[in-house]
């Protein structure tokens, strides 16, 4: 089932959630992001002035794969978990890349009220670049 | 030809601006992701849900923008423009999920500008927060980034 509950207690560190797979990146998906997000820098729709800002072509909005890497940690721990999600854009997503969004469990905590994963995200392209390195933490029931 | 960006904006803090979440760019943002959470697509799921109603996915705080404020005049009063700048990192500490048809008021502020040298010669790299709370005063999440500025 897509989009199963996790329990606090049965997540282990060292898990890995299952993979995310976007793409290719098509221009119009670009597009679409620029429109929902308000981000309409020209770098990201137009290759004749990416080519001129020295940038070799259009190539995505960061906040597109983030978006993804976003999605991979609600896929796996569900809509409404996330409490921290950071990361860095290590290299440019082009047209046609596949980016591949993954994340592992690296600890668990439990405060009052609230039993937290901490996770390492990443998304890599087909080439297994990273493309962007991160982390997360959730916030996720406990059974019973 | 290098650029001299203006640190003298470290600190400075912009006027606080509300917005108002709209149910459809909730559903379109999620839907320019491709993600298909019915959490975000679905008003049923979400009335039957624990938040009474949709919620957004975790990176949709980037879309709060400030209709009044003219993101070139940033730029300009950066010593920089559009064509130069990447995204270098992104942030955001959600407390609560935001939700369609509430008022939230955004207070963005200049954190910090450095400049270091990057793989395709100098960069500056500016550090933006904005703290989001809601029509109680109480904060429901933070965003930072780091801009980066090829020199």
């Amino acid at each position: 089932m897509k989009y199963g509950r996790v329990y606090f207690d049965d997540v282990k560190v060292g898990d890995e959630l299952p993979p995310l797979v976007k793409g290719p990146i098509k221009q119009i998906q670009l597009t679409r992001y620029a429109g929902a997000s308000g981000d309409f820098n020209p770098i990201h729709q137009d290759d004749e002035f990416a080519r001129a800002a020295g940038m070799g072509g259009v190539f995505a909005h960061g906040m597109l794969s983030m978006g993804f890497v976003g999605q991979a940690v609600t896929d796996w721990a569900g809509a409404g978990t996330v409490r921290k999600l950071g990361v860095r854009f290590a290299a440019l997503v082009r047209l046609k890349d596949v980016v591949t969004c993954r994340g592992r469990v690296v600890a668990k905590s439990s405060t009052a009220g609230a039993q937290l994963v901490d996770l390492e995200v990443w998304a890599e392209n087909q080439r297994a670049e990273k493309v962007v390195t991160g982390r997360a933490t959730v916030a996720l029931p406990a059974r019973g | 030809m290098a650029i001299q960006i203006n640190r003298g904006l470290i600190g400075k803090e912009y006027p606080p601006y509300p917005v108002t979440v709209e149910r459809g760019k909730i559903k379109e943002f999620a839907r320019a992701l491709g993600d298909d959470n019915p959490h975000y697509l679905d008003d049923r799921v979400g009335a039957a849900s624990e938040w009474g109603d949709l919620i957004a996915p975790p990176t949709f705080a980037v879309t709060l923008r400030d209709e009044t404020a003219d993101t070139t005049a940033f730029l300009k009063e950066l010593g920089t423009d559009i064509s130069r700048i990447l995204h270098g990192e992104q942030e955001f500490e959600i407390f609560r999920p935001l939700q369609p048809g509430r008022t939230y008021l955004c207070r963005p502020r200049v954190v910090d500008i450095y400049e270091k040298p990057g793989r395709s010669g100098p960069m500056a790299f500016v550090v933006r927060e904005t703290a989001i709370t809601d029509d109680t005063n109480e904060i429901v999440a933070t965003m930072r980034g780091v801009t980066i500025v090829r020199l």
